[in-house]
């Protein structure tokens, strides 16, 4: 079961990056310059209760722990929370069902504004939640997504996020990303000599924190 | 009978002492103006206090004229656990003008952090800060600089709370100097985020 979903997971994640990149209506590849190999974790993934929370600050790009120059505009903020209860189904892609929480992101790059506004992502509903045994997130990694809406334009997509508690504090140490399915648009740091597990960036300013029960 | 009801009146303050150590509280907002005749603070997120996120945004804000920012976005999240409890404030802002001109700056971000391990800021910045003329890039934290005849300004302030901080960005104090001596009239803060976890 885990090879499979690993399996599809992966295969899912090669689709999603070949169809981001051809539908970036800009024309530029909105994907960190990756050095050295992907090692695709956040790839095992099992279905286990647990919490993740807080929220915070990524400089994407380049996604690193170092905050990029504030008058570039070059940062995104957020807050989100997860709060898996594993019902015994998983979706097509062996997703974990059973998990409800929120996520609010704001893409604060100039080539983001869209409709006179940052570029504001907020979830409708949170559907699934799996628990990521791959990764080398001290306190532990997640991988979950839903329905979210861009409040700029009404458009619904559908989302999913990797989620990495690395330590403490935060900021420097924890990872978070985010990938839009239905619309150009994620924030994924690729890039295997950053920490912590790849693609989650790092964060420049707040926490993930993993509750292992709730 | 009488040992059920001794031990429901062990049990029942113990289970809520323990409930009284463990918090976790988040709040942000973009601006605040407290004066004689103004008081507003727009846009507002306080995390629920059972666990949980809360968000506002406020597009564009003028508080009277006073200050005017734009793409304000105010965003909470806190849960109190055993030993894993986490707080975050965040407050983000696009252009912001205060006082006509005296102090402006193009983009400002509030970042309070609290965990079991301590309490931070990072992540917090000013972009493009221009106080009375003058450039300034990355103020430390608690940088106070006079504004003659209006009062005075802390940038990044810093302010260490119980079991947690406060992130001020920017807060004009606003004061008149009479016979009487120097008084204090009110207050704009401008990005601003608190957390606390114990």
């Amino acid at each position: 079961m885990t090879n499979l979903r690993s399996l599809a997971a992966l295969t899912a994640t090669v689709a999603l990056v070949l169809l981001a990149s051809s539908c970036d209506p800009r024309g530029d590849n909105a994907v960190a310059p990756t050095i050295g190999k992907p090692s695709y974790h956040f790839d095992i993934l099992e279905c286990r209760p647990f919490k993740m929370t807080g929220g915070g600050r990524i400089d994407y790009p380049p996604g690193t722990a170092d905050k990029n120059p504030p008058a570039s505009h070059e940062y995104e903020t957020f807050g989100a929370h997860v709060i898996s209860e594993p019902n015994g189904q998983t979706d097509e892609l062996g997703h974990c069902l059973g998990a409800k929480g929120s996520l609010e992101w704001v893409d604060h790059r100039p080539e983001w504004n869209i409709n006179g506004r940052p570029l504001n992502l907020h979830s409708l509903e949170i559907r699934w939640a799996d628990f990521a045994t791959d990764t080398d997130c001290a306190d532990g990694g997640a991988r979950w997504g839903g329905i979210l809406v861009i409040k700029n334009t009404g458009q619904q997509s559908q989302f999913e996020v990797f989620d990495c508690d690395n330590g403490e504090p935060g900021a420097g140490h924890d990872g978070f990303g985010i990938r839009l399915w239905d619309f150009p648009y994620e924030v994924l740091c690729f890039d295997s000599s950053l920490p912590p597990a790849e693609p989650s960036c790092t964060l420049t300013g707040g926490n993930r924190q993993l509750h292992p029960t709730h | 009978m009488k040992i059920a009801l001794l031990l429901s009146l062990i049990w029942v303050p113990s289970v809520a002492l323990g409930q009284m150590q463990r918090t976790a509280t988040a709040q942000a907002f973009g601006v605040s103006v407290t004066t004689a005749t103004v008081n507003q603070t727009t846009p507002s997120a306080v995390a629920p206090a059972e666990g949980g996120m809360a968000q506002n945004d406020a597009g564009d804000v003028t508080i009277a004229s006073l200050v005017t920012a734009q793409d304000a976005y105010a965003i909470a999240s806190g849960w109190a656990d055993d030993g894993y409890s986490d707080a975050i404030g965040n407050a983000s802002l696009g252009s912001v003008n205060i006082l006509n001109g005296l102090i402006t700056a193009t983009g400002v971000v509030a970042i309070a952090t609290s965990t079991a391990g301590g309490n931070d800021a990072y992540g917090s910045s000013l972009a493009n800060l221009v106080v009375n003329g003058v450039s300034m890039s990355a103020p430390e934290p608690n940088t106070r600089v006079d504004l003659p005849g209006v009062g005075y300004v802390v940038l990044n302030e810093q302010i260490a709370t119980v079991s947690g901080i406060t992130v001020n960005m920017i807060h004009v104090v606003l004061q008149r100097t009479g016979l009487l001596g120097t008084q204090t009239l009110g207050d704009i803060i401008v990005g601003s985020a608190s957390s606390s976890v114990n």
